[in-house]
């Protein structure tokens, strides 16, 4: 019951939040006074009892804060056997050595471990017991920590794979084609 | 029966403007040359430079900076081709082992220009210039005169050609290194018999043109008078 | 450029200026190299930056870098075709115009060089957008209209920029301008040719001059009737490297054969992973669908593979994986009968009572080529927890033993590793030797990095000792094939003497597929004493890709396998070892572990099928000591499993189960055997810092050629069981042979 009234109130999430150990943090008592005072009769509100109202009312500006990490994975239904066993990757995924362009390499995904996939029989598609790895490749972050935070909330091990850091400056010249001295003149190769 | 066919005929009339419609079929465009080889193209079975030639491809590639052998490729292309009359495969393959570079650059030298011709030739190449002056002047004529009259492959190829630069002899041919000009199809005839003899007609301007060099056909129309000497138009006090 | 050093002396010396220039050529082509260090470092020092404004943003360059490098630094990035990072600047797709303020005409930023403070440069104005979409008009005048059948369609540069870059309609009228068409061309069983959609952008004929060093590739004619190709009909390239042109092509006219029309980009599911058909670690990306490998191609690493992968990794394990695979357990019920279909029980149950029952020093395990550090440990771990030592890496009987350290060499990671690292040959290598070796098809990418040192003048000494005439895609010296060649060096008495003790860095690679003479030579200890002597470098390239793993885990060599003729029984386990002359003891229970079927498993009385590298998480270390993993890309076949959990179940039933369950758990074993081995980094190297002690002196012995097992190419296609399982790489051997034979050139 407790859980199912603070998934449908409204809060403010503040970083991360635990529900095994929810806890209504009041900040401030003068927050949780609604703002508006006595409800006005003329709002079609009114129907609900003034009471009633005051509690939405607080409920709508009071502020859960939870300083466990996040996990969200006992209540969003996923069975235990797509959390607990799998083991996720996060990194920079690589430029695709078929074309030039580098716009899609900037960004972090994540990529889970691989489960079996096979042909369904009856019209060819692939089928597979892992919804999870539809999400491979296209769930991108900005920042690792970003991944690395969505993989704590979902309760799934991960490791982060740093890119390379630093790229040897390229320093190429049309006249190398024409030196005289280098073996990168052309015809000479 | 009658309408059957009507309906028939219908039909294909409407599949016609459908197509007509919806397929352009464009005409076909290809260069005259064929930049492959193909494996049973002729060829000669070995190419080797004679003695003087190997003597004269020395000369060129010595007049080139160490390292920079490539640079003789045509020069020694140029070489192998009047040695042959034409370039085999053989002798593009001799070059580039003469000069060690991969044979690919060399086919790629002899491929780009067009003066390297990579199929058996005539004793006499015969390029009639056909570009725009020597047009107006009658060069298709010299063409399709010069076609009737060379029909033997092994002494005459025959090509049409842009601009060899003598346009104030418009209309002129070329064979080989020499340069025919001023033509008439009388000249022509003339030329084309002399070789199949086995002589070599006088090159330059033909006899009837009357003609030296490129001077005016009907004398000169400048420069008529002797030049001033000096002093010509100077202030007297000066 | 000193290709003509040689034949042309004799032409130049009675020209005395011409002389002259000789000398001074080649004294700056010698000192070019080290003198570039030294301005490198001194602009290190004290950095002369230029500012460039891209859009408006400040980038700081150094002079001469051309305004496309200056625009990604800004992350500005400029469209193009024939411009490729690691092949020399073309200049003539035209595509990477862009506007530079006071210039008049768009400039092509791909090959202008900034040597200005403050230009400035904009990618996205009017002028810069027309003149794209004039380019892109004219590249797609001549393009046929077939993506829906091109293989590129999906990761085509000229899809993607012509979507985002070119105009939305054409002045093109087919009528009277008709498309362009070109004949396609045989370049062998790699690459499949639709040379009409070629956009003419030179970076096959690029790459497979200037990289691959083979120069078949040309373009012909000129104009609109120039053509890419071998200008000889049916040439197949002769190249351990020309798959690497249908990465670069970036329309669909050089497009992959083994792969065609089997899927599209867009279907498939990339997993980074790590190649195994040599001991280079190639990063690669296995590329699959529906369980099914389809392709493989590289992924970038600056330190190991650059951008490149060698033709056997790329298409190797692609078909040979889908053949001749170990796929159920199999069982041979008495020596006498065939092998027979079981469960996992049966085998299991077999394994454990052979475990269980014979003794633990008539024991052996010899892991083959492709396994990894896992499995090797858990195998360690069982033999160890039985009471036997005998866990071998397998030397392929065939070669000569004498190159490879022994045990006591295992002691020091220096003296088993390619300590100069790979990337490290492009830093400053005043000589290198090159012993035993072919190392362009032992180690295509290895020998590719030292092409490009020798191309850009960094390496200008290479000396060779062992086969004569190789073509190794660079000019060497050749010193001998013999052991004597080393002992004079060792001695003091050779010619090279004089270099390698002027080399600040000379470096010292010995080759690990030396053949087998009738007599052992010591050409592993004599190396390892010219290298003490001199201060050179000193490399193992390895074959395979477990070697370094194996050595830092402590296996021994199998040549160093005690086999006697007692008839008492014995245990034999082999994972992927396939050798035709192994030894394998009397009375022997021989135990295959593999994924393929290939030589020994006919010999086994129990096969276990085992995962292939594309099937598990697996450490791999390369030569150079790169710790780096395998990654599933897909499940393995029918009952095959991973190899470390067969392993671990047959611990079980041999009633000695081991300590882990999960692969962490193996990996924090690993952790404590060799700590180095779970730290995974593609990209950082750690270099082993503990010198072994220098050999002094070694004894003399009668001379024997080293002499590598690949000579040519036809012998580098399929060497492993992988590769011997692949049709393509079969159609590969074919067409180098008919190559060869039309070439005259003898194999």
């Amino acid at each position: 019951m407790m859980a199912n009234r603070l998934l449908f109130a409204p809060f403010v999430l503040r970083r991360s939040f635990s529900l095994s150990s929810a806890a209504l943090n009041k900040k401030n008592d003068s927050q949780l006074v609604p703002t508006k005072g006595v409800a006005d009769l003329k709002d079609p509100r009114t129907v609900l009892e003034a009471d009633e109202m005051k509690r939405k009312e607080l409920l709508r500006n009071s502020v859960i804060e939870v300083n466990e990490p996040m996990n969200i994975s006992p209540i969003i239904g996923i069975p235990d056997e797509h959390i607990e066993t799998r083991r996720v990757r996060i990194f920079k995924p690589s430029k695709n050595t078929m074309q030039s362009g580098t716009n899609n390499i900037n960004l972090w995904v994540i990529q889970f471990e691989c489960r079996e996939r096979w042909e369904n029989p009856l019209m060819g598609w692939t089928s597979s017991g892992d919804s999870l790895s539809n999400i491979d490749g296209w769930l991108r972050f900005k920042t690792k920590e970003d991944a690395m935070h969505f993989c704590e909330k979902n309760g799934w091990q991960y490791s982060v794979e740093e890119p390379e850091v630093t790229k040897r400056p390229i320093k190429k010249s049309y006249a190398d084609n024409f030196s005289w001295n280098k073996r990168t003149r052309v015809g000479s190769k | 029966m009658r309408i059957l066919l009507k309906l028939i005929q219908t039909k294909d009339a409407f599949i016609c403007s459908l197509t007509k419609r919806m397929f352009t079929r464009s005409t076909v465009r290809c260069s005259d040359q064929l930049f492959v080889h193909r494996e049973n193209d002729p060829d000669t079975k070995t190419f080797e430079f004679t003695i003087e030639n190997i003597k004269r491809a020395e000369s060129i590639v010595s007049i080139y900076p160490e390292g920079f052998q490539a640079a003789a490729i045509i020069p020694l292309l140029d070489l192998a081709q009047r040695q042959q009359g034409w370039l085999p495969i053989s002798a593009m393959n001799y070059v580039a082992d003469y000069l060690k570079v991969p044979r690919m650059r060399v086919y790629e030298v002899a491929t780009f220009y067009t003066m390297f011709n990579r199929q058996p030739m005539g004793k006499y190449h015969i390029q009639v210039c056909t570009t725009t002056p020597c047009m107006l002047r009658g060069a298709e004529e010299v063409y399709e005169t010069v076609k009737k009259l060379c029909t033997d492959p092994k002494l005459f190829t025959v090509s049409s050609v842009e601009c060899l630069g003598a346009c104030v002899n418009a209309p002129m041919f070329a064979v080989n290194d020499d340069y025919y000009e001023d033509l008439t199809l009388d000249d022509v005839k003339e030329i084309i018999n002399d070789l199949k003899a086995g002589r070599k007609p006088k090159p330059g301007p033909s006899k009837r043109s009357g003609r030296l060099c490129c001077e005016p056909k009907n004398g000169l129309t400048s420069l008529t008078t002797p030049p001033p000497g000096p002093g010509f138009k100077v202030r007297s006090d000066l | 450029m000193l290709r003509f050093v040689a034949a042309s002396c004799k032409r130049t010396a009675n020209n005395p200026s011409c002389v002259v220039w000789l000398k001074e050529c080649r004294r700056h082509a010698r000192t070019s190299g080290s003198k570039q260090q030294q301005t490198s470092a001194a602009q290190e020092t004290k950095p002369k930056l230029l500012e460039v404004f891209i859009d408006e943003k400040k980038v700081l360059v150094e002079p001469g870098t051309t305004i496309l490098e200056a625009a990604a630094m800004a992350g500005v990035e400029i469209p193009r075709f024939c411009y490729h990072e690691r092949l020399s600047v073309a200049g003539n797709c035209r595509m990477c115009l862009v506007e530079v303020e006071k210039s008049i005409k768009p400039v092509a930023s791909c090959a202008m060089p900034i040597m200005m403070n403050g230009m400035k440069v904009k990618t996205n104005s009017p002028m810069t957008k027309q003149a794209r979409e004039g380019v892109m008009e004219f590249l797609l005048m001549n393009h046929p209209l077939d993506c829906p059948i091109c293989d590129q369609g999906g990761e085509c540069d000229l899809q993607d920029q012509s979507m985002a870059f070119g105009s939305d309609r054409s002045r093109l009228q087919v009528e009277l301008d008709p498309k362009r068409a070109v004949e396609d061309k045989n370049i062998g069983p790699l690459v499949k040719t639709i040379m009409t959609r070629c956009i003419h952008c030179t970076r096959c004929v690029r790459f497979m001059n200037e990289i691959a060093g083979c120069e078949d590739l040309g373009t012909t004619g000129r104009g609109s009737d120039m053509q890419i190709g071998t200008y000889l009909e049916n040439t197949a390239l002769l190249s351990e490297l020309s798959g690497n042109i249908v990465d670069l092509c970036p329309v669909g006219a050089l497009t992959s054969k083994p792969y065609a029309f089997t899927a599209r980009p867009w279907e498939l599911r990339r997993v980074d992973s790590v190649d195994v058909l040599d001991a280079v670690g190639s990063n690669i990306s296995v590329c699959t669908r529906s369980g099914d490998l389809m392709r493989i191609l590289p992924r970038e690493n600056d330190a190991v593979n650059e951008e490149w992968l060698a033709d056997k990794s790329r298409h190797a394990p692609v078909d040979g994986l889908k053949a001749q695979r170990l796929t159920v357990p199999l069982l041979r019920p008495s020596k006498s009968s065939q092998l027979q279909m079981c469960d996992w029980e049966d085998a299991l149950l077999a394994v454990g009572r052979a475990l269980n029952g014979i003794q633990p020093s008539r024991m052996e395990a010899i892991v083959g080529p492709f396994v990894d550090a896992e499995t090797m440990v858990v195998l360690k771990d069982l033999f160890n927890t039985i009471g036997s030592e005998n866990v071998y890496l397998h030397v392929d009987s065939d070669l000569d033993k004498s190159c490879f350290p022994s045990s006591k060499d295992l002691d020091f990671q220096k003296n088993y590793l390619f300590n100069t690292s790979i990337a490290g040959l492009e830093d400053g290598v005043d000589l290198l030797l090159l012993i035993g070796t072919n190392i362009r098809f032992e180690a295509p990418l290895v020998n590719a990095r030292i092409r490009k040192a020798w191309r850009n003048n960094l390496i200008n000494d290479i000396a060779v000792i062992g086969e004569n005439g190789l073509d190794l895609l660079y000019d060497y010296e050749y010193l001998g094939d013999s052991t004597k060649v080393l002992a004079d060096i060792v001695a003091g008495k050779h010619k090279i003497v004089d270099r390698l003790k002027k080399a600040q860095k000379a470096v010292v690679i010995l080759g690990q597929q030396i053949l087998k003479k009738d007599s052992d030579s010591n050409a592993y200890e004599m190396v390892r004493a010219l290298c003490d002597k001199y201060g050179a470098e000193f490399n193992l390239l390895h074959a395979n890709a477990s070697t370094v793993a194996a050595f830092d885990l402590g296996l021994k060599p199998s040549s160093e396998r005690k086999t006697d003729n007692s008839d008492e029984q014995s245990l034999l386990w082999l994972i992927g070892v396939d050798d035709e002359n192994l030894t394998i003891p009397n009375n022997s229970f021989v135990i295959y572990q593999g994924h393929t079927g290939d030589i020994c498993a006919n010999t086994a009385d129990v096969i276990l099928p085992g995962s292939a590298f594309t099937e598990k998480q697996g450490t791999m270390i390369s030569m150079e000591g790169r710790v780096q993993q395998t990654l599933a890309a897909i499940t393995p076949p029918n009952m095959a499993r991973e190899d470390w959990k067969i392993v671990r179940a047959c611990s079980e039933l041999a009633n000695y189960p081991l300590p882990y369950d999960t692969l962490l758990e193996v990996r924090e074993r690993m952790q404590q055997l060799a700590p180095h081995l779970t730290r995974h980094s593609n990209r950082k190297l750690e270099k082993p810092s503990l010198r072994p002690p220098p050999i002094s002196s070694v004894s003399a012995q009668s001379p024997v050629s080293l002499l590598p097992r690949m000579k040519s190419l036809v012998d580098y296609w399929q060497t492993d069981a992988i590769s011997r399982c692949s049709p393509t790489m079969s159609k590969c051997v074919l067409s180098t042979k008919k190559e060869f034979d039309k070439r005259g050139i003898k194999y």
